[in-house]
């Protein structure tokens, strides 16, 4: 009886989302975030489940669906850890009154983990709460009932994150880009476009747009951002390096950020930073904390990007030379931690070396593999 | 009781490492210790460890355990109603410990074998018992091979070579002076470790860092493993900063007479050859065992609480024994 996502309302909401996923009719980290997020709300206020587990199998067979329907969407996979790592949170909070045992389980592999026993710790508070029962055989559902309040609340915090994550990371737009500076972007970010126009009301500064082909989301940055009144100026992808010694800082927007510290970002990336890095220019890349993604892309494995539609390369007007040669257009690069600076998430500034340990603080480890 | 001859037989299982053997040695004395206080306990396992570290020519890895264990002591808290109780209780946690650190290698090998991906070839340097576990669980799944160096003094790369032979990996002794030759046919480089420092730097077999500079300039990753019981609280800022130096390593010989060399030609000739003999036990006298890798050449450090970035160490360390 645990896993029923089988009634059916909540059964057609994920596959709706898997097939939307897989045909590609809502791309980008945000766009995908927020609709697992829907369905997961969708799914845990409709589920039956009568203990922590059952739910927790619930979830995870959803994410499961979702993850293998687009796993190049990272964020899908993220939202999921993170409704798991809440979930389980406010469980503990819940049952905190029963299991205070923390105290005498101190032992030194706890020691070593956790460091130091807390000098003062808070004694377990008297009340417990008694309206938890997990398996209650004479009402199942009293466990979901008396649960899933304070789960409905977790899922709208990390809803208001999503939704409040351009606002937040841009929030200190101006003490990272200063007066008169050439600022170098490309590809077009949502979030970096934010992070721009709102450092454009305290600084008069200059942004030069890549076009970034082959799809030239450059173009509609560079509009974007000359509307919003910033000086822009927009320029083909080979005079990059040319550029680059004018260039003060270089902001970059992210796909997915892997617990290296490296990242996922469009094509052109990965060659921006590394003209940067040549001219010893700061590389700082904005991107809310839900494209953290606790994966390690360490050998640069070639299958690990997306890869876009060929006809932007090669046309079909093109039509003799279709038939001769291959034509791959990946839409990602992998850019390595040692050629970005700094990541500006909704959630503080944070060096690429210490991205491992957001990513361990955000999410269960249980769940890296769903 | 003699606490280096309970720490030498606690080694002889092959699966217990220095810093565990420390730990069941300042167990035992913990048991045995007649001490009525808190004050008078850790007096006596300070007294312990010192002693084994005055035995120990090497008192790195003993030291990590005892500061571990003694830190532990201190700061366990206790409801005990007698302190006979609370010495009971601690041998109790020191036994399970010990238990539990022997899953560790497993762990690791299980975390570190998802950074190896088919096909690779593997450079290690002299015997791990913690990158055997991990190299042979790769095999499982996975196509390796691996060039071990021969690791002088002690040779180990030997031993290595002959286990994994022996399970059917496919595997090539190299000499330390050949890794830069090597290293372009390598995918990555996996080391076991001595101790782990705060800097999250590596103290391992001498060799350790040459193999880690080429590898740092050839681009490879260089993970040490490290269960992390081997976390050493120390800040070495060169080589000379570590325990294991002492004078004798690097010193020159006194000079030879000179005026019997130049005052008789033909005669120095002769007499010199019995005195310039060098043999092999007389280098690795005048040499390093152990050396540091500084924490930027090295990749990551796999240990059973995590992967960690070389600072994650650190922050681990901190945890323990600051504040």
């Amino acid at each position: 009886m645990a896993s029923e996502v089988s009634n059916t309302p909540t059964q057609r909401a994920v596959e709706n989302l898997a097939w939307k996923l897989r045909r590609r009719q809502i791309v980008g980290s945000r766009a995908t975030a927020l609709e697992t997020l829907l369905v997961l709300r969708h799914v845990i206020s409709k589920s039956r489940f009568s203990n922590m587990e059952q739910l927790v199998t619930i979830i995870r067979g959803v994410g499961r669906r979702l993850v293998e329907a687009q796993p190049k969407e990272h964020s899908v996979g993220n939202t999921v850890r993170k409704v798991l790592h809440h979930i389980r949170e406010e469980y503990h909070t819940a049952t905190r009154g029963s299991a205070a045992a923390s105290y005498s389980g101190f032992s030194i592999s706890k020691f070593v983990l956790l460091g130091q026993p807390r000098k003062n710790t808070p004694l377990p508070k008297a009340e417990s709460k008694g309206t938890l029962k997990e398996n209650d055989p004479d009402d199942p559902d009293s466990f979901a009932r008396s649960l899933k309040p304070v789960l409905m609340e977790a899922i709208q915090d990390v809803l208001d994150e999503l939704e409040t994550v351009y606002d937040n990371v841009s929030k200190n737009a101006q003490n990272h880009i200063h007066s008169d500076e050439i600022i170098l972007t490309l590809g077009m970010s949502k979030t970096v476009e934010a992070f721009l126009i709102s450092a454009a009301h305290h600084r008069n500064y200059t942004v030069m747009v890549l076009e970034t082909a082959p799809s030239y989301g450059g173009r509609d940055m560079a509009q974007a951002l000359s509307a919003a009144g910033i000086s822009t100026f927009l320029v083909p992808d080979s005079s990059l390096y040319g550029l680059m010694s004018r260039v003060n800082k270089v902001i970059l927007g992210a796909h997915a950020i892997l617990a290296n510290g490296g990242m996922f970002a469009i094509t052109g990336s990965l060659l921006a930073a590394t003209a940067a890095h040549a001219h010893s220019t700061p590389v700082v890349v904005c991107a809310g904390q839900f494209k953290l993604t606790p994966l390690w892309n360490l050998y640069h494995e070639y299958g690990a990007l997306d890869f876009g539609d060929p006809s932007q390369v090669l046309g079909f007007e093109e039509g003799s030379l279709v038939d001769k040669v291959d034509v791959v257009n990946p839409f990602y690069d992998y850019v390595q931690p040692n050629l970005i600076d700094a990541f500006i998430t909704n959630d503080g500034d944070h060096p690429p070396s210490s991205i491992y340990r957001l990513i361990k603080e955000t999410y269960d480890d249980e769940d890296n593999e769903l | 009781m003699n606490i280096w001859a309970t720490y030498q037989r606690k080694l002889e299982d092959e699966q217990i490492s220095p810093p565990l053997a420390a730990i069941l040695s300042l167990v035992d004395l913990c048991a045995t210790s007649t001490a009525g206080t808190m004050f008078e306990l850790v007096k006596a396992l300070n007294e312990g460890s010192d002693s084994l570290k005055q035995h120990s020519p090497n008192p790195i890895s003993i030291n990590a355990g005892c500061e571990l264990f003694i830190a532990f002591v201190t700061l366990f808290p206790h409801d005990s109603a007698s302190f006979s109780d609370l010495k009971m209780e601690l041998v109790k946690q020191g036994e399970t410990y010990v238990r539990q650190a022997l899953t560790y290698r497993r762990k690791i090998g299980e975390l570190a074998v998802d950074f190896i991906k088919d096909d690779s070839v593997i450079l290690t340097h002299s015997y791990s018992r913690v990158v055997m576990e991990t190299l042979l669980l790769a095999h499982r799944s996975k196509r390796i091979s691996v060039f071990v160096t021969e690791a002088r003094p002690r040779g180990l790369g030997v031993k290595t070579a002959q286990a994994l032979t022996a399970a059917g990996i496919p595997c090539t002794v190299i000499l330390d002076s050949a890794v830069a030759y090597a290293m372009d046919k390598v995918d990555l480089v996996l080391v076991g470790s001595e101790a782990v420092v705060e800097s999250g730097g590596l103290i391992n077999a001498v060799g350790s860092l040459n193999i880690a500079i080429i590898a740092k300039s050839s681009h490879k990753p260089f993970y040490a493993l490290a269960e992390s019981y081997k976390f050493h609280r120390l800040f070495p800022l060169s080589q000379y900063d570590l325990p294991s130096h002492n004078p004798r390593i690097l010193s020159f010989p006194p000079p030879i007479e000179q005026d019997n060399i130049l005052g008789h030609p033909s005669s120095a000739v002769g007499s010199e050859v019995p005195s310039s003999r060098i043999t092999q036990e007389e280098i690795a006298k005048n040499n390093p065992d152990v050396d540091y890798t500084r924490p930027d050449l090295i990749s990551l450090v796999f240990s059973d609480i995590g992967s960690l970035t070389p600072g994650g160490v650190s922050a681990y360390l901190v945890g323990m024994f600051a504040g």
